[in-house]
């Protein structure tokens, strides 16, 4: 057992440690070494760790999670030690200890499989589903549920449990705002929801009510419920159905979601996201795992934020004058409003990707023979923050890129034609009623009444296409399509591949 | 034969004040203190044998010891969260001596450095924390506290799990009384943030006598590594009940003995030697010495010396459904094991007086207990399985009786009589 398998070696330089509710920041500077690093031996792998880490922690950064259960241990999180589901037997130790909470010491042989630490589990797995409703068929959580895939690894086949189940009458089904839900009798009382609130928002609006078998999750402010911005995380990190987002809740079962990776492009955060989707159609975001950009979080307005991909009022047709039209009709159109002018402004919006840009400065060449190039942003162009986590105020993804391309923001400069190139998410500045305005991007039909559009190409929204983005602390972020459109727009690239093949410039 | 160690002056009419407790001696430790170094007193202290009281019978003086060697500031805190069922003797002592436990906390305080202490008192002892607070300011204007160290008195919320001492810490710091995980232990990482010490207040009662007469004449008075005398709260089916100072070198016969013997000529069925959460211990087990080592030899535990005695008109069954309905209601519901299994537990027994149960649920029970014990943060869901584990090994007919019959063989006994009071 004992017999060296692999060496997992401290790769990352910094890491949080949020150990026994005190969390302490440890972080080796760049170069420096603690040579040699204690190591433990776990399951006969040797794995480094960091003086004052739990065995948990070790373990995680080894890339073992999966082989220890868990259900209040969070990564994020201050340690509690409560469900008692991550016990590992400790050579030299009579008892089981929890991994969690345990520091690691220089030659621990720890073992995760053992007579003692399946039968562990297997009692606080039966210890959980005794007052545990056993709804799964109802449930939204079901198919991600923690406590639905443990039980199937190391819970027992039958209860034993013939007394009578304990039911919260008033917190069955009972809103703790407009965002979230709570099932009480589905919790497992591992507070993660209320060290959330306490640690990562620091709004505590969630605290236990009662002892024992009675505890009960509630609000600590009834009129006012929960007031943080981030509420979907509640549901995220919660390891049953216990707290659901109303958004989400019924609306899908979750195995049918196909997921893929994008970038959320509600501000110049860009937290990386996983776009849940079936046929084509998003049903939500959740957040995906960056330690330097978002962490495990993401606000709910930009979890919220796929709404506008099926918006009803966004524009996925090219128009002439508020006219559907065809796609090459449009393009055909294009021409004669460019020679009709003699001065052409082309402004593009911060919220663009990089690769737009380029090629709409690139291309546009070809077809319009002098004309310049401006940025604008529209909502705030600046590095400031809304709240100590995430949310910016400035609600444009890409400023910083745009910024590096060497475009200079627009200030009122006068042009008979305005291309606007937008996605949603930039404000146009207000411009001249005398000039013609060509608009392209992602649009809604009261902008293009707004702007008295002459001509629209209706292109992708994020998640739709593949770009990058500067965010706001300047790391370059690439994302691929999510989900493939399901109007009539095109990507900048399509639109000027068919604007090659009318006009003979490919 | 007896010497008195603790409650020395305690029938004396108005023990509790400064003036009846300074002429018969009190306080006269401090003079002593004077000449000896701290590390002097817990050396005696360690000579002395003495441990802890609040019942899990730790040595004090390594208890002590533990504390680290830094300038950072240190805490000490008396542990009077007395709430074990059948415990009476730190009510007592504070109601009678109030005097005697802030002597006690003045020499515990010298040994450990500190200048501050806390005196954790339960939320439902209303009248001790009166008799406590004008103490304090009593000693407060005699310039025996205030100068090297400050006490200040903390009421709880009423909560068993209080009584443990990370809770009592995070209850002392205004968190929920929720046991912490250990380690850090409270000698590191202690009421807030600090080295803490925590000790009952039976413990701190015995100090003065040490100091005054001597760790070794202390170690004299007890048996083995188990020094001095105990405070025994007998209650019960017994004909005296109330708290006694006893040697530790008597039997539990004796005791029963001292206090009058069991009323009526009834026989002994069973007794709980340390309070609620010691396994019971049968009628057959009396001759056990009444020190640490000899009951935890007998597969029970001294605890906190409450002797709750049941004669032969118990139901062992309805006992054990009481005290689990108790733990049901205390467990503060922090691991999975407790919060669910004290529920699990106290239905199963609940059904089983009734009459409802059957015979595999005693083998459940077994189960049960052995998926609790020694899995969590603190000891309080191991304490629940001693009553529960041991009534049904140890009273095993009484359960199959109930079973049988399908209801409570003393309920039918009183149905004939009394038919009209009980239903």
């Amino acid at each position: 057992m004992s017999s060296e398998k692999k060496v997992y070696k401290i790769k990352r330089t910094k890491i949080n440690l949020n150990y026994c509710s005190t969390p302490k920041s440890f972080s080796i500077k760049e170069g420096e070494r603690l040579s040699p690093l204690p190591k433990i031996n776990f399951d006969g792998n040797n794995i480094e760790f960091l003086p004052g880490e739990t065995i948990m922690q070790a373990i995680e950064r080894a890339g073992l999670s999966t082989s220890i259960p868990r259900f209040c241990y969070h990564p994020a999180l201050p340690i509690a030690g409560t469900c008692r589901m991550c016990t590992v037997e400790i050579e030299k130790s009579t008892k089981l200890q929890t991994a969690c909470s345990t520091p690691a010491q220089e030659g621990m042989v720890i073992r995760s499989q053992s007579e003692r630490v399946n039968k562990s589990h297997k009692g606080v797995m039966e210890f959980l589903l005794t007052n545990h409703p056993l709804d799964c068929p109802v449930c939204d959580q079901a198919g991600e549920c923690e406590l639905q895939d443990y039980n199937f690894t190391y819970g027992p086949n039958e209860t034993r449990f013939t007394e009578d189940k304990r039911i919260f009458k008033n917190s069955t089904t009972r809103p703790l705002s407009e965002k979230i839900i709570l099932n009480m009798n589905r919790c497992i009382n591992c507070e993660r929801c209320v060290r959330f609130e306490e640690s990562i928002t620091q709004t505590f609006d969630l605290l236990m009510l009662n002892r024992g078998w009675k505890k009960e999750l509630t609000v600590s402010d009834e009129e006012k419920g929960l007031t943080s911005n981030y509420q979907g995380c509640l549901a995220d990190i919660c390891p049953v159905g216990a707290l659901t987002f109303k958004d989400f809740r019924f609306q899908k079962r979750v195995w049918f979601l196909e997921k893929k990776p994008s970038i959320c492009d509600g501000c110049s955060k860009g937290c990386n996201i996983e776009v849940h989707s079936e046929n084509n159609e998003v049903f939500r975001y959740i957040p995906l795992y960056n330690e330097s950009v978002n962490g495990h979080w993401i606000c709910d307005e930009g979890r919220l934020s796929y709404h506008l991909l099926s918006d009803p009022e966004r524009v996925t047709q090219f128009k002439i004058q508020e006219k559907i039209v065809s796609s090459k009709d449009a393009l055909l159109h294009f021409e004669t409003l460019i020679k009709a002018s003699k001065e052409v402004a082309v402004l593009i919006g911060t919220d663009s990707t990089i690769e737009e840009v380029q090629a709409l400065k690139e291309n546009l060449k070809l077809y319009i023979p002098r004309f310049r190039l401006y940025s604008f942003n529209g909502t705030c162009n600046s590095d400031e923050k809304l709240d100590h986590l995430l949310m910016m105020k400035d609600k444009t993804p890409n400023t910083k890129g745009i910024a590096t391309l060497g475009i200079t923001p627009f200030e009122n400069n006068q042009a008979d034609l305005y291309i606007i190139f937008k996605n949603r998410r930039a404000l146009p500045p207000a411009l001249p009623q005398t000039s013609k305005v060509i608009t392209w991007g992602v649009w809604t039909n009261d902008e293009l009444k707004k702007y008295n559009s002459s001509l629209h190409f209706s292109g992708l929204a994020t998640a739709e296409k593949g770009g990058s983005f500067l965010n706001t602390d300047e790391i370059l972020q690439g994302f691929s399509p999510a989900i493939t459109h399901q109007g009539n727009s095109l990507s900048v690239d399509e639109i000027f591949y068919e604007l090659g093949k009318i006009y003979g410039t490919l | 034969m007896n010497q008195n160690v603790l409650n020395t002056i305690a029938h004396e009419k108005n023990s509790h004040q400064l003036e009846v407790y300074k002429s018969k001696g009190g306080y006269s430790s401090l003079v002593n203190l004077i000449n000896i170094t701290p590390e002097q007193v817990i050396n005696e202290v360690k000579k002395s044998n003495l441990r802890g009281r609040g019942g899990a019978g730790f040595p004090t003086a390594k208890k002590w010891t533990f504390l680290p060697n830094d300038d950072r500031a240190r805490y000490l805190v008396c542990n009077a969260d007395e709430g074990e069922p059948g415990t009476f003797k730190d009510r007592f002592l504070m109601n009678k001596l109030p005097h005697q436990i802030i002597e006690g906390m003045i020499i515990a305080a010298y040994a450990i450095k500190s200048k501050t202490a806390y005196i954790y008192i339960r939320g439902e002892f209303v009248k001790e924390y009166k008799i406590m607070e004008q103490a304090l300011k009593e000693a407060y204007d005699a310039n025996i506290l205030g100068k090297d160290l400050n006490i200040y008195l903390y009421r709880g919320a009423g909560a068993y799990i209080c009584g443990e001492e990370t809770a009592l810490l995070n209850s002392l710091e205004g968190k929920r009384g929720e046991p912490r995980n250990k380690p850090p232990f409270p000698a590191h990482v202690g009421a807030f943030g600090m080295p803490t010490c925590v000790n009952n207040v039976e413990t701190f009662t015995s100090l003065p006598w040490i100091i005054n007469h001597g760790g070794d004449a202390f170690a004299k008075l007890g048996v083995g590594l188990s020094g001095g005398t105990r405070l025994f709260s007998v209650s019960g089916h017994i004909k005296n009940p109330g708290v006694y100072e006893l040697p530790m070198t008597f039997t539990i016969k004796q005791l029963i003995d001292h206090c009058g013997g069991i009323p009526d000529g009834k026989k002994l069925k069973a007794i709980i030697p340390g309070g609620a959460s010691a396994p019971m211990m049968t009628a057959d087990e009396i001759e056990t010495p009444l020190d640490f080592d000899s009951i935890a030899k007998a597969g029970s535990m001294a605890g906190s010396g409450a002797i709750i005695v049941m004669d032969e008109t118990t139901c062992i069954v309805e006992a054990a459904a009481r005290l689990l309905k108790f733990y049901e209601h205390e467990s503060c519901g922090q691991c999975s094991q407790c919060r669910e299994g004290s529920h699990w537990l106290a239905r199963l027994f609940d059904r089983l007086e009734k009459g409802l149960g059957n015979e595999s649920d005693l083998a459940l029970i077994e189960d049960i207990c052995s998926n609790m014990i020694g899995q969590t943060i603190c000891a309080f869901s191991e304490a629940m399985t001693g009553p529960a584990l041991s009534s049904i090994r140890k009273f095993k007919s009484e359960f199959l009786e109930h079973i049988n019959n399908k209801g409570c063989p003393h309920k039918l006994h009183l149905k004939e009589k009394e038919v009209s009071h009980v239903l």
